[in-house]
């Protein structure tokens, strides 16, 4: 008997010991980007650091895991909340026992109070206009958290979920380190920081002493692999068990043809817009933008990424947001009218538009076929490629006529009207966040619907703004991408999931390989 | 009859190299291979508005990633453009950016090697010097540090891979140019007071065309495939020019589903380089003295 216990013991231990049988604990992803961005919460909203992001930090409250739907939301590091009737007073409980990863000790109000007036602060973060309305945060007490608005908030929980400013950093992590935070960000999620190494991965490691207990993986490395075939190839080859995919249908047929693999399609669709700079000549002539929207074939477009994965934007606010309307003056497929329009502006023989635009391929390939669609209007863009993130630092510099963006936000039109359509948010100034266009049209409605307590007048005032920007031609949507990603079979993420604001899965405690 | 013809026998002359090298090159069977390909892919170049069946740059969304079939021989990118129309059209920038890079690198190395061997002393030491650094650097890396630091456009390709040629050509025409400057018929020369750019340009280049010539078709296939390499990694030509690097490059995000958006531009890449490399060996054969057991 002992001798039998002894020689399944032995196996057992021999078992755990092999590399291939033992239970794989180290998850391998592929992302499409060259190298990391900024690798801190309040100062990256690049997709490649957000989808990290993700895996890193808490919020005051979250979408369940796996949604993005705003009626999910459930307490994260605070506990409960209350609200005043005006909506204009919050008090938030804070879960008591929260640890900082590496012992930069517990959570307490003041991190709390820390972290959301440090992404409040335009010098700190690149949030800040989300949080305008914000009066005071305050410290009630070592676990009370109170936050007083100078006007009611359309939603303050979607501003404090685990999503930009939302996440919260380590107070004595985030003064200690000062611009080094980027070097290694402190949060309290369920994995921390391990390792950067530049142009190829960060790795993350297990926080065994995670709140709500410790993951069943040890390690998360994220590699940095830009090329799609590059990635498609470590996948196949067994490098990497996750990836970014290419969010084109061909891809996503190919993938799911692949043995033991699964491809996720998630929400949010991440809206490609292109930003025209009302500015800078020859698109301070609304003649031109008119044009350039003319010659656009959105369904064209939709035609070539796919309908598995894409769809028609129809509005300067993603489909499906509150406040989303389609009752919009969206300019009809007409090259012809395009071209009458450039003569009109006197432009009889073209014109040509310089662009910075990213080399990620997925939007490389969307504005290639932008490109040809405009040059056969004798509209010629002239493309300055660069990495990722040298695009996004340069269209913050006010230096592209034209800004093709892919983003999604959380899903009332507030967010997505103010980050890139009112004034305080025009690229360049102070308060600059992504308002590429100029455009101050509808600052007023704008303005207005998030104070305006009686929903369907909120509805009409989005309503009326999107139609001024339309009207004005500042944006040009162009389509709808769902989130693509492919994984092993045998990897689960423990939750179901269906969608996920900061555009990458969500990995956490419960993720683990069957 | 003037005083340059009185000293004219000792050196060769444009035509007698020409024919000496003629005869030569007839010999061998892989330059003229070398050659008609060559002159086949310029032709096909030259004539791509007329033979290209499509426009290069026009999409048909609705057959991309189309295999070769009796509409799209070589079949169509990701784009649905057609391959075979690209790879024509590409070819001419593929031509014009190796050939203006080799002929601008022949033209200013050769002055260089020339003068730096004419002038002797320090100049020379000063200017190999220079030279041996620059050789230093591999023809793609230097492009790449080049192209990188002033930005991908035709121009700035054209100047960063004749600047890597420029040493190489110095180099070649230096060395002949040593022993020439000492043999009578350059004595002579001084002696009835003909300049030194006289010298240089009517007695001593002649004499080392024919070693220039032979380079000069060894680095149009390094121009070539340099800016192939560049335009693969990023910095070639803007999309949506058709280059063959950039093809190439392109393919290889599909090279999984659609393997022959690769496989066309490269064998373009590959036959012009080994046509360029044949012609080439067959004119260093021709020039060689101890190949050809002359002198």
């Amino acid at each position: 008997m002992n001798r039998m216990l002894f020689g399944a013991l032995a196996l057992g231990a021999a078992l755990a010991a092999h590399p291939v049988l033992a239970q794989k604990t180290v998850l391998n992803i592929g992302m499409a980007s060259a190298d990391a961005g900024k690798l801190d919460p309040h100062l990256s909203a690049t997709t490649p650091d957000k989808a990290l992001f993700n895996f890193m930090f808490n919020g005051l409250v979250r979408f369940k895991p796996g949604s993005m739907n705003p009626e999910t939301i459930e307490p994260d590091l605070a506990e409960k909340w209350t609200s005043s009737e005006d909506g204009k007073t919050w008090n938030f409980s804070i879960r008591r026992g929260v640890q900082c990863h590496h012992n930069y000790g517990e959570i307490t109000s003041a991190d709390i109070v820390y972290s959301l007036q440090r992404a409040a602060d335009p010098k700190r973060s690149g949030f800040s206009s989300d949080f305008k309305d914000f009066d005071k945060v305050e410290a009630v007490d070592a676990n009370t958290v109170r936050i007083t608005l100078k006007n009611a908030v359309p939603s303050l929980l979607g501003l404090l979920t685990n999503y930009h400013g939302g996440n919260i950093v380590c107070k004595k992590a985030a003064e200690e380190m000062g611009e080094n935070f980027v070097k290694k960000p402190i949060g309290t999620g369920p994995f921390m920081f391990g390792q950067y190494a530049p142009k190829e991965s960060v790795t993350l490691v297990a926080h065994k002493g995670y709140f709500r207990g410790a993951p069943k993986l040890e390690r998360i490395v994220y590699r940095y692999i830009p090329s799609d075939a590059s990635r498609d190839l470590a996948y196949t080859s067994g490098e990497i068990d996750m990836l970014y995919g290419k969010g084109e249908q061909v891809w996503v047929e190919r993938m799911r043809k692949l043995d033991n693999t699964i491809v996720d399609v998630f929400e949010p669709a991440e809206m490609a817009v292109l930003y025209l700079n009302t500015k800078m000549k020859p698109l301070d002539d609304i003649r031109v933008r008119q044009a350039l929207g003319h010659a656009l074939n959105i369904n064209e477009v939709v035609q070539f990424k796919g309908a598995a994965v894409a769809r028609a934007a129809k509005s300067v606010v993603p489909i499906g947001y509150l406040g989303f309307t389609d009752d919009v003056p969206l300019l009809k497929h007409d090259p012809a009218r395009a071209k009458a329009l450039l003569a009109e502006a006197g432009y009889p023989n073209g014109l040509t538009v310089k662009a910075i635009h990213t080399s990620l391929p997925g939007m490389l390939s969307t504005i290639q076929v932008v490109q040809q669609q405009w040059r056969r209007s004798g509209i010629n863009l002239d493309l300055e490629i660069v990495e990722h993130a040298t695009f996004h630092a340069e269209i913050r510099k006010d230096k592209s006529a034209i800004v093709q963006y892919q983003a999604a936000r959380f899903p009332i039109a507030d967010t997505y009207l103010t980050q890139f359509f009112h004034s305080s948010a025009i690229v360049g100034t102070p308060t600059a966040v992504t308002n590429f266009t100029h455009c101050n049209d509808a600052d007023a409605e704008i303005v207005a619907a998030r104070s305006e307590p009686d929903p369907v007048k909120q509805k009409a005032l989005w309503k009326t703004a999107q139609q001024k920007l339309m009207t004005k031609v500042c944006a040009l949507p162009i389509y709808e991408n769902m989130l693509v990603w492919a994984r092993r079979a045998n990897f689960d993420f423990g939750i179901k999931l269906e969608g996920s604001l900061n555009l990458g899965p969500v990995v956490n405690e419960l993720s683990h390989f069957k | 009859m003037s005083r340059g013809a009185a000293i004219a026998a000792p050196r060769r002359g444009f035509v007698h190299a020409l024919r000496e090298l003629r005869r030569a090159f007839n010999t061998n069977i892989t330059s003229w291979i070398g050659l008609g390909v060559f002159l086949a892919i310029v032709l096909f170049a030259v004539l791509a508005p007329v033979i290209a069946p499509f426009d290069p740059y026009e999409q048909h969304i609705i057959d991309r990633l189309k295999g070769p079939d009796a509409t799209y021989w070589f079949g169509t990118d990701a784009f649905g453009r057609d391959i075979l129309s690209r790879l024509l059209h590409g070819a001419r920038y593929s031509l014009v950016i190796g050939s203006v890079a080799t002929v601008s690198a022949m033209i200013i190395g050769s002055a260089i090697g020339i003068v730096s061997g004419y002038v002797g002393g320090r100049v020379d030491l000063a200017v190999m010097q220079v030279m041996d650094v620059l050789m230093s650097f591999p023809s793609l890396i230097m492009g790449l540090m080049i192209v990188a630091v002033l930005g991908p456009s035709m121009g700035n390709l054209i100047f960063a891979i004749a600047l890597t040629a420029i040493a190489p050509f110095a180099r070649i025409a230096r060395a002949p140019t040593i022993v020439i400057k000492q043999r009578d018929f350059i004595e002579a020369c001084r002696a009835l007071g003909f300049s030194d750019l006289r010298i240089m340009v009517v007695h001593i280049l002649p004499n080392v065309m024919a070693e220039i010539l032979v380079l000069g078709t060894l680095w149009l296939a390094t121009s070539i495939r340099v800016e192939a390499s560049l335009s693969f990694i990023g910095l070639g030509l803007k999309p949506p020019i058709p280059s063959w690097g950039g093809m190439v490059r392109e393919g290889f995000e599909v090279i999984l589903d659609s393997a022959w958006l690769s496989i066309f531009p490269s064998l373009a890449i590959l036959l012009i380089i080994f046509a360029l490399n044949m012609l080439g060996d067959g004119l260093r054969d021709a020039v060689d003295p101890k190949l050809r057991g002359g002198e």
